[in-house]
Parts: structure tokens; C-alpha cells; sequence
């Protein structure tokens, strides 16, 4: 080592304040990561290697892997995994709506006056409805309606502070506690979202069999397929122009084509419950989408433009797609199923105790949670760091509200939201084991085991640890990858 | 001339948009509406349409602390979580001043290693960690909570983001007055982060207040569960007393509330922050 006295004695005092941190980090971060990565090439298994037995450990090469590999159960999980993920585009949405309604409303504060009169009419309202239908039927509405009236005043008040910290509520206190209260709301009896359910349902059915079934059986959905057709070929229409001016690359046309392949598959899996038939429509959805974007891109162009270009974007272009698509598809099954399912009366679902229902219900109570979360902060520190100026000349040019958010405000906060996307997809790709301990035991029937409670399962119930292991460094790698997928890529579309 | 033709459209356009968010909030608040309602019913009322209960079962709150040690959940998790802040809040402090304030060879290539490990799955680590408590005997401690929390890459960065804001001037004239590092870290810096330390302890004792995972597989024996294990075994096994568990779960969620109340401020720009990335 050529290092100078002085150096020397500097590195020391360094090391010497990172001293307690670092002992820390190399006994339970460095050692645990490389003792992981040894474990998954073991047969280390609690049942064969503990207190009483001790069998010598062996060496398996990549038995554990192709285990892995080749068992239908880790593609099942893997693709509820990926389907929970698939309410992160609705989840990143709403954040960026709630901020800026809350932006707004700091702006554009309401008049003490009016907050009280509109809190006055409410109030007289709901227990004019209250008197008049009766306490057993409305008490509910006379509830949320006094304290609609409340929150209205004091909103008033305080600004819009007080809706940003109730609207902040329920990710501060997300935890098993309210994964146990949800599992009450839930409910299939006793539960308030199915008692609110059963009577619109009811009343649904009867329209639906009194003959209306026809125009939510057949126009409903062959509208929302129209409505896909067109958010595709808007989407192909504006990749193939992208590919054609030399704004993106050939990665990127590949990593969009399986963006909009993957939700694809999934939701086919989930209407029909055949997993073939979900590999088949994935396979479909990228065909199509690889052969639509096939263009030769502009000579002059064609040595400048490396392979990824613009992966960000297309990524978060992606997810948008994403959601559109879970939507309609959504909507479009009910649709399809309406006439047949009404014909015996309408049923509130079972949730967290149906196979098809415990996925959405999850992503209903994660998007609860999600809405003000720190990515809705995020925005709205974003949002009152946008210069005004920009607006200011906007207006001079009579710019329209939406044309407004287009090209301004939205990619104004594209740097957030970057930051927010990536961020979303490692916590997603590990989520899920909370809300599958607490509320579904992984189940029914494995649909909602993610890859974490896969771990905890494998790891901490069954005892094997080798194979645990192996599932963890699946799971880093997948997060390694779209990480630095989007690190090294990303970044460039956000500085443009 | 801008400015006065904005503002009669934006004064319009308020009472829709608190009505609108006043809508959204109650979409938010109603869960917790419920679970306060249901918690003073009797039984035999919980599966009833009605929100509000008839007669209020007071007695509810009494009887949580009857059926489980209730206590003691929450006096194991304050616990656990103020002892993992105070060592998560030194050590972080120590290792940013020596990342932000200090000047070594190699140091930024540390840091950037820190900065990765922050990428890193948890879930990797976690069996080797359990191997690692079995082999040291501290399966089942309260020792064993808190001792892998408390080293933080995540504390390290958000201080020392905080400290390289403070102006270099100050420890240099400290250095020439003569003072030690360790005296600069503790008399000047320290003193000068207080916001980042008070943001980063709230991350930390909220964070291991949820903490569900670790405590899950560590904790054996139920007076040494914390509030979230404890109100996952009350669940299980009383879990069909729905109004005991919603004023457990009530009482769990109240005193977050009460933080957040309290401490809004420092949380969101904490939360600014710690987004900024490196």
C-alpha cells in the first residue's frame, strides 16, 4: 500500500465513525447475502439438519433451481406477484390525482361562509332524510352526512391541510392492524362492503333479467373491446412514429411489446382460470404488438439511435396501457357473464374466500392504502416546484387545462414519477406477505401466495431452507434486473 | 391583469373541489368509521346492517386487555422500536458524518456499496440472519429483535444528506480551534441535524412499530409478542369476537394517529429528502 502517513491516519478516523455501522452491515447484511447464496446450492433442509439429527449438508448444484423451474406452483405465484403489481399504474395515478386536487385546494381556498352554509345544507339534508325514512334505513347516510359537514368546515379551516392528512391516514397506519380490519370489512356476511353490495346487486338483477341484460351482455363489452382496440392502436400509432424518428430503440420496442404482454396473460388467466390460455394470449398480445411496431426506422437516423432508447417513458407508457387494460378487461368479463349470473339472482363476491375475488380485493384494499402515500407527498412537493412562469406563458398562448397537464405539469414531474415507478416495482415484487399472513393464509387455493409468503413459507413453515433460498435469489434477481434496467436507461429519459 | 382574470374562475371552481375532496376523505376515513363503531357494539349486533351501535359496550376496551396481555404488546413494541431507533439514529449519525463530513480514501466507493445494499431484497437475508440468531441463541429475545435492525444503510443516507447541507465553515473552524473530530461530529454536527435525527426516529419507531416479519418468526412465546403478532394470534385465536378485535385494533391505531398529528411536519420533509436521490 502507497498511501501517505497522512491518508493513512484519515482513513483510520473514517473507518473509526464507520465502525458501528459497518460491523452491523457486515454481520447482517454481507454475510447473510453470501450464506444465502451458498445456501441455495444446498439441500439444507430444518427437517434432516437440526438439534437432534445432523445429516452433513450436500453440495446440489442447482437441484433446487430446476425444482424451482419446472414446479407449476412457482409460476402460479410468480404471476400473483405480477398480477398485484398490476395496481401500481392505478395506485402511482391516484397519488398524482389526490396531489393535485390538494395543490388545488391550498390555492384555491374555500370561504369560511360558503364551507359553513354547504356544511348547513348537508347537515339539514341528511336528517331531513334521516326523519323522514327513518333511523333504521339512513342512520348511515345521516352519519357520513354530518360528518361530510364536519370535515367540510375544518377543511375550510385549515386550508386542505386536513384532507392531506386524512387522505395520509391509512398508509401511516398500514400494518396488520388494518389488513385485520379489512378482513372484517371483507366479510362475506357480517362484513359493510358486502351488506352495502347485496342490495345494488339485487336491484341489478332485476333490471338485467327484466331485459336490460342484452345492452350489459353484448353492447358493454363490445364497446370496452372497441375502447382496447383504440388505446392499442393509438399506442402503435405512437411507438411507430417514436421507432421512425429514431426516439427509440430496439430493446425498448421488445421491453414494451412484454409490458403490454404480461398483464395480457394474466388477465386472461384470471377470467378463464386456464393458465394455457393465458400463456397463449401473452403470446398473442406480443406478436401483435412486435409485428405493428415493425418499421425501418430513418437511414439518417438509424447509426444514432442506441437499442434502449427512451425505456423509461415506454416502461411508464407501458404500465398506462396496463391499467387500461385491467380495467375494460374487468369490466368487459362482468359484462360477458351478466345475464347468465343474474338469471339465479346476483351475489356480492366472496372476496378473500374466492379464488377469483382475493387477488382484486387485495389490490382494492393496497390502492386504500396507497392513494396518500409518500408518492402523493412526493407529488406535491414536485407539483409547488414547478415554476409559474411556465403556466404564466402557457396562458398567454391560451393553452388548455389539459393541454396544460400534457406539457407542462406532467413532465415537469417526470423525474418523480421515474423515482416513484421504480421504486413501486422493488417493493411490489416483494410485497404481498403481510397481507397474505394476516388475511388468506396464501390461499384459496395458492391465489394469493406471493414469492415473499413463498419464502416465508418454504423458509420458516416447511424448514427448507436450501430451497428457500433459491426462490430469495430468483426474486433478487428479477429485482436486480428491472432495477438496473431502469437505472441505466431510465435516467436519460428523465434528463432529457 | 393575469392574476385578476385567474381568480374569479379559481374561487368558482373551490366549493366542487372541497366537496370532491371532502368525498375522498370520507372514502378513506370510512374503514376507520366502522372499526371504532363496531368496537362498541355487542356480538350479537356486529353482523347487523346498522353502523351505529344501539346500546355502547364501554366495557369492550376493559375486556381486550382481559382476554390477552394486551400491555404488554404494546409496551414490547415501544420498546423494541425505542431501542432500535436510539442505536439505528448513533450509528447512522456516525457513519453519515464520517460519509459527509469526513475525508478518507475510498470513502465514496463505500458509500456507493451502502447505497446498494439499499436495492437489496430483504427477504434474501432474512434465513441467514434466523440461522444466525439460532446459532447465537437469540431466538426468542427481545435482544434478537433488535439487534439486526439496528444498522441502517437507509438512516445513513437520509443523515448524510442532511449533514452535507450544513456549511463546511463551521467544522473547519472547529478543526482550527482544535477540536477533535469526534468533538466536531457531536458538539456541531449532531447538534445541527436535529431535524434529519428527529425525521429519521420517526421512520424507525414507526417502521418497527409496524415491523410484522422479523417479530413474526423470532418471537415464540406471547409475552414477548409485539402489537402486530400479538393482534395476528388475537386474531386467530379470538378472532370471532369481532367487536374485542376492531378495539384492539382501534387501540393500536389510535396513538398513530396521534404521531401523525403531532409530527406531520417533519415527516413530509423528511419524506422530500429521502427521496433525493445520491
Amino acid at each position: 500500500m502507497s498511501m501517505s502517513p497522512a491518508s493513512r491516519r484519515q482513513l483510520g478516523m473514517g473507518l473509526l465513525f464507520l465502525a458501528p455501522n459497518i460491523l452491523g452491515f457486515l454481520a447482517f447484511t454481507l454475510f447473510p447475502l453470501v450464506a444465502s447464496f451458498g445456501m441455495a446450492f444446498t439441500d439444507w433442509d430444518v427437517q434432516r439438519h437440526n438439534l437432534f439429527r445432523d445429516d452433513p449438508l450436500r453440495f446440489v448444484w442447482f437441484d433446487n433451481f430446476s425444482l424451482l423451474f419446472t414446479h407449476p406452483d412457482f409460476y402460479h405465484f410468480l404471476g400473483n406477484t405480477f398480477f398485484l403489481m398490476m395496481g401500481l399504474p392505478a395506485a402511482i395515478g391516484g397519488s398524482l390525482v389526490a396531489a393535485l386536487l390538494l395543490t388545488r385546494a391550498g390555492k384555491s381556498r374555500l370561504a369560511m361562509r360558503s364551507a359553513i352554509i354547504m356544511a348547513t345544507v348537508i347537515f339539514l339534508l341528511s336528517s331531513l332524510v334521516l326523519t323522514l325514512g327513518g333511523a333504521d334505513s339512513n342512520g348511515l347516510l345521516f352519519l357520513f352526512g354530518s360528518l361530510m359537514a364536519t370535515v367540510l368546515v375544518f377543511g375550510a379551516w385549515s386550508g386542505g391541510m386536513l384532507y392531506r392528512t386524512l387522505f395520509y391516514l391509512p398508509h401511516f397506519t398500514a400494518g396488520v392492524a388494518t389488513f385485520v380490519l379489512w378482513k372484517k370489512l371483507y366479510n362475506p356476511q357480517s362484513g359493510p362492503i358486502n351488506q352495502t353490495l347485496a342490495p345494488l346487486l339485487e336491484r341489478l338483477a332485476t333490471v338485467v333479467n327484466g331485459g336490460g341484460g342484452w345492452v350489459l351482455g353484448a353492447v358493454l363489452p363490445a364497446l370496452l373491446l372497441g375502447a382496447v382496440f383504440v388505446a392499442v392502436g393509438l399506442q402503435v400509432k405512437r411507438l411507430r412514429r417514436k421507432i421512425r424518428d429514431g426516439e427509440l430503440g430496439s430493446i425498448t420496442r421488445f421491453a414494451g411489446a412484454i409490458g403490454v404482454a404480461v398483464p395480457m396473460g394474466l388477465i386472461t388467466w384470471w377470467l378463464v382460470g386456464d393458465s394455457g390460455l393465458g400463456w397463449l394470449a401473452a403470446a398473442i398480445a406480443a406478436g401483435v404488438m412486435l409485428a405493428t411496431t415493425q418499421v425501418k426506422p430513418d437511414p439518417l437516423w438509424r447509426n444514432r439511435v442506441r437499442a434502449a432508447t427512451g425505456l423509461g417513458g415506454e416502461m411508464i407508457m407501458a404500465m398506462a396501457v396496463i391499467t387500461v387494460l385491467a380495467a375494460v378487461g374487468g369490466i368487459a368479463a362482468v359484462g360477458v357473464h351478466l345475464p347468465a349470473m343474474a338469471a339465479d339472482g346476483l351475489e356480492p363476491p366472496n372476496w378473500l374466500g374466492s379464488f377469483q375475488w382475493s387477488k382484486p380485493a387485495i389490490m382494492i384494499m393496497a390502492l386504500w392504502a396507497a392513494i396518500g402515500s409518500n408518492n402523493m407527498i412526493l407529488y406535491m412537493a414536485g407539483l409547488t416546484n414547478i415554476a409559474p412562469e411556465l403556466y404564466e406563458a402557457a396562458d398567454i398562448d391560451g393553452a388548455s387545462r389539459c393541454q396544460r397537464f400534457c406539457h407542462i405539469t406532467w413532465p415537469q414531474l417526470a423525474p418523480i414519477t421515474f423515482f416513484i415507478a421504480v421504486m413501486s416495482v422493488i417493493h411490489g415484487l416483494q410485497g404481498g406477505f403481510e397481507m397474505a399472513r394476516t388475511m388468506t393464509a396464501g390461499g384459496p387455493a395458492g391465489s394469493t401466495t406471493t414469492l415473499s409468503y413463498f419464502i416465508y413459507i418454504e423458509g420458516f413453515e416447511t424448514g427448507r431452507l436450501g430451497y428457500a433460498s433459491a426462490v430469495a435469489w430468483v426474486l433478487f434477481a428479477l429485482v436486480f434486473t428491472l432495477s438496473f434496467l431502469n437505472v441505466k436507461f431510465g435516467n436519460r429519459y428523465v434528463n432529457d | 391583469m393575469l392574476t385578476t382574470s385567474a381568480q374569479p374562475s379559481e374561487r368558482r371552481s373551490a366549493l366542487p373541489l372541497h366537496l370532491l375532496l371532502c368525498l375522498l376523505s370520507m372514502a378513506m376515513i370510512g374503514p376507520f368509521v366502522w372499526m371504532v363503531l363496531t368496537s362498541f357494539k355487542t356480538l350479537p349486533e356486529v353482523a347487523g346492517e346498522h353502523w351505529v351501535p344501539h346500546d355502547w359496550q364501554w366495557r369492550n376496551y376493559l375486556e381486550v386487555f382481559d382476554v390477552i396481555p394486551f400491555t404488554r404488546f404494546i409496551w414490547n413494541s415501544l420498546l423494541v422500536a425505542a431501542w432500535v431507533t436510539f442505536l439505528q439514529v448513533l450509528t447512522s449519525s456516525m457513519a453519515a458524518f464520517s460519509f459527509a463530513r469526513l475525508r478518507w480514501p475510498y470513502r465514496d466507493r463505500i458509500f456507493f456499496l451502502y447505497l446498494g445494499t439499499m436495492m437489496l431484497p430483504g427477504l434474501v437475508m432474512l434465513i441467514p440472519n434466523y440461522q444466525l440468531m439460532v446459532h447465537f441463541g437469540l431466538v426468542d429475545s427481545y435482544l434478537g429483535l433488535v439487534l439486526p435492525a439496528a444498522f441502517s444503510a437507509f438512516g445513513t443516507f437520509l443523515l448524510r444528506q442532511f449533514m452535507l447541507s450544513i456549511p463546511s465553515a463551521l467544522d473547519e473552524a472547529a478543526a482550527i480551534d482544535g477540536a477533535t473530530p469526534w468533538q466536531i461530529f457531536w458538539q456541531v454536527i449532531l447538534p445541527l441535524s436535529r431535524p434529519g435525527l428527529l425525521t429519521l426516529s420517526i421512520f424507525t419507531f414507526m417502521g418497527n412499530y409496524h415491523s410484522f416479519f422479523w417479530p413474526l418468526v423470532m418471537i415464540k412465546s406471547v409475552e414477548k409478542y409485539t402489537l402486530p403478532v400479538g393482534l395476528l394470534h388475537f386474531d386467530s385465536s379470538y378472532g370471532q369476537a369481532t367487536n374485542l378485535l376492531m378495539a384492539a385494533v382501534t387501540m393500536s391505531v389510535i396513538p398513530l394517529i396521534i404521531v401523525f398529528a403531532l409530527l406531520q411536519r417533519h415527516l413530509i420533509s423528511g419524506i422530500q429528502v429521502g427521496a433525493v436521490k445520491g
